[in-house]
């Protein structure tokens, strides 16, 4: 195996598919703590984000001959983590409902470091009650170090509304995070 | 040990399960890529299937508007054309224009877009070439001869060879 670490994961794939499939091996230990991150934030729940994920892994190779290489993987697997995680809380019913006393145009510049703050340190009591349209742009924005460009590829929205989704997330986040403290 | 020892234990654990598990299901076999072809020959028709309800759906556009100039307001007679005006046109090429429009979001450009700038775009271009069709009088043609004939005849009242003239008197 010659240094498969610096291979990129879209090099690691078209290995996968040609030549080894042990390779895939690679590709979990990449993505699974970041993706198990991600779907808790989405799921709220660690078992149950670990079995999304796992679930991803397994359709993401049946699936690997249809992704394109030209393309970034990693937006691919996160985009199927979030199909799956989405369908885990349909199945659960889970209702999250966005505050309706949370005024968007408050114009309150806030800091990114405030949010990236609040996120680490205390995210998961403060985006609980977040609704998941603006939860999920704000995790893969903040904690997932993702671009307005990867975020709208994974979730298949056009990046005018992913800015406007994060902005409108980092106000709601602040009024939850305070009122909370 | 610490809480957060054991908690970090647990985690590593887990996740060595879930490559373990993964990597099980593939390389016994239980777990299998699709092949390439699959998704070939699922981008063909998916794009086939796309080009003809467009087409469909211009084709069927023209034939509404084919058989409202010949029955139409201008006789007088609404109720009349409403009687015999054949509505399954219409409903068909809304339902394919409809059809079409889905399938279009399933491409990956169409997030990137404003969807309501593309479903306009499609909807006034398959009007449009609907319009077009009738202005060139390709559907005069069309109503003569050709396999199109009996949906032109249709509309108009005449099927088959029954009344070729009052086609042609426009």
């Amino acid at each position: 195996m010659e240094n498969i670490e610096t291979k990129t994961d879209e090099e690691i794939v078209e290995l996968i598919r040609n030549e080894n499939k042990e390779l895939y091996g690679q590709i979990i230990k990449r993505y699974q703590d970041k993706l198990i991150r991600y779907a808790e934030y989405i799921i709220g729940d660690h078992d149950k984000a670990s079995d999304a994920v796992q679930e991803s892994f397994i359709k993401a190779y049946i699936n690997l001959n249809g992704f394109d290489v030209k393309k970034k993987f990693s937006s691919w697997i996160y985009r199927i983590v979030h199909n799956e995680a989405i369908n885990l809380i349909d199945k659960n019913k889970k209702i999250v409902k966005l505050d309706p006393d949370i005024d968007f145009d408050s114009g309150v510049n806030i800091e990114d470091s405030y949010i990236k703050e609040e996120l680490v340190s205390r995210a998961h009591n403060c985006l609980e009650t977040m609704d998941i349209n603006y939860r999920e742009p704000l995790s893969l924005y903040y904690i997932e170090n993702k671009s307005y460009e990867e975020i709208s590829d994974i979730l298949r929205i056009p990046m005018g509304t992913v800015a406007v989704r994060i902005n409108r997330a980092k106000i709601i986040l602040k009024k939850i995070c305070q009122t909370k403290k | 040990m610490s809480d957060k020892k054991i908690g970090n234990l647990k985690m590593e654990k887990q996740k060595n399960n879930i490559e373990n598990k993964i990597m099980d299901k593939v390389l016994s076999g239980e777990v299998k890529m699709k092949p390439k072809w699959y998704f070939i020959m699922g981008s063909i028709t998916s794009f086939v299937g796309l080009v003809g309800m467009i087409i469909g759906a211009i084709f069927l556009t023209n034939l509404t508007f084919f058989f409202i100039r010949k029955q139409g307001p201008g006789t007088g007679r609404i109720n009349v054309m409403l009687d015999s005006f054949p509505l399954w046109v219409p409903i068909l090429a809304i339902a394919l224009v409809i059809l079409g429009i889905w399938m279009l979001k399933k491409y990956d450009f169409s997030y990137k877009k404003n969807f309501m700038v593309v479903v306009l775009t499609v909807v006034t271009a398959i009007l449009l070439s609907g319009l077009i069709i009738d202005f060139l009088g390709l559907n005069e043609i069309w109503s003569k001869r050709g396999p199109m004939k009996r949906f032109y005849m249709e509309g108009t009242g005449c099927m088959e060879k029954a009344c070729p003239k009052k086609i042609n008197n426009r």
